[in-house]
């Protein structure tokens, strides 16, 4: 009754909270994206241990963003957090060619979660201002997303360091859970 | 007996799904088609159309039709870099939607080029091809007598398949629900060499 309720309430506001996990591996800029989203500056962080959850109001969307630690170590709990995910910004240090088939592997098998089946999938290429940075053509291909079939997807190339791409991706994140693009 | 009973619960617990690709190039209107289906057959709102940015990776649209199939739609990216990735779509799927933007005549030779190239593909030999004449509410555009005569030349190359061209304003709706109907007559048409996935409900 009382979800009834509230969900009544929500709908009449407007708002609606949705739910988004950020994952990657470690060192990608998943922390330093999330502060990007929520204060709009560049923020200096050290390694997550366990995670850091913020709401993001953006274009009367409330986003409960989860950031997850990515180092090899505590990526196996990344799993905990699935359950009624809308979407996953996924993402990829674009100067980091040596690792980035074990960032495939770990997209992909996150990918095969069945708690994940309905999530849309937001890449982001970060770190472009680096140089041989990987353009976003290239980091598509070597994670292999064209072998996505049944899934919403999408890949950004941003910065967030400089703040390129961000607003986009996020633009195009509203479309898809208000949408209902998936 | 026992075949009976399975096939008689299949046909009540399992869907045929079909699989079809929305091409075209970039700004001929791929997504705001996928929209405008979604709201005609599915009556959720889609996205308003000023709000479509861009593609560059998939969009999804699952639809169920009238005659109790489903249908997956996949619109992908036409920038001319991302042509590459339509190859890797074309195994699975069971029809092509070929959208044109009917009021961009400077870059129609490219058109026809891409459409050349999609439809000399051997995977998807035989496959059902759908071209669809878009932005008919614009005064100025094509009309499809002109867009037929402008393709007649690579039209020899699709073959036996099924093919039509017809006009839509993916915009306004018009003409959409008279496009999919074909589709969905030309899946079932091709049943033998495309079958359908069978998914349960």
């Amino acid at each position: 009754m009382g979800g009834l309720f509230s969900r009544l309430l929500s709908r009449l506001w407007g708002s609606k909270e949705v739910r988004i996990l950020i994952l990657g591996l470690d060192g990608a800029g998943k922390t330093t994206i999330l502060y990007r989203f929520q204060i709009g500056e560049v923020v200096t962080t050290i390694p997550t241990v366990g995670f850091n959850v913020e709401t993001v109001t953006y274009k009367n969307i409330k986003f409960q963003v989860w950031d997850l630690g990515g180092q090899t170590s505590i990526r196996p709990y990344w799993r905990c957090y699935y359950a009624n995910t809308d979407a996953i910004i996924y993402v990829v240090d674009s100067a980091d060619r040596d690792r980035v088939s074990t960032s495939k592997e770990e997209l992909m098998a996150m990918l095969e979660e069945e708690e994940l089946r309905d999530a849309a999938l937001l890449v982001l290429a970060n770190k472009q201002d680096q140089e041989g940075a990987m353009s976003h053509t290239e980091v598509s291909d070597a994670l292999g997303l064209t072998m996505l079939k049944n899934r919403t997807w999408t890949i950004y190339k941003c910065s967030a360091k400089t703040g390129e791409g961000l607003t986009d991706s996020l633009d195009w994140l509203v479309n898809v859970v208000s949408g209902g693009a998936k | 007996m026992y075949t009976l009973l399975s096939g008689l619960y299949k046909q009540y617990t399992q869907k045929e799904e079909y699989y079809v690709i929305i091409l075209g190039l970039d700004n001929a209107g791929k997504t705001t088609l996928l929209e405008k289906i979604k709201s005609i057959y599915m009556g959720v709102a889609g996205l308003p159309p000023e709000k479509i940015a861009p593609t560059v990776g998939l969009n999804i649209g699952k639809v169920d039709m009238p005659n109790n199939s489903r249908v997956n739609f996949w619109d992908l990216g036409g920038q001319r870099e991302l042509h590459s990735i339509w190859e890797k779509y074309y195994t699975e799927c069971h029809a092509i939607v070929f959208v044109v933007d009917s009021t961009d005549s400077e870059r129609i030779e490219e058109v026809k080029d891409t459409f050349d190239r999609v439809i000399s593909n051997d995977i998807i030999e035989g496959v059902p091809v759908l071209m669809l004449a878009n932005k008919q509410d614009h005064a100025e555009a094509l009309k499809v007598h002109d867009i037929k005569e402008l393709f007649n030349p690579i039209a020899v190359k699709l073959g036996a398949r099924d093919s039509k061209v017809l006009p839509v304003s993916a915009l306004a709706g018009d003409g959409v629900r008279e496009a999919i109907d074909w589709l969905c007559t030309r899946l079932e048409r091709n049943k033998t060499n495309r079958p359908p996935v069978f998914r349960n409900r």
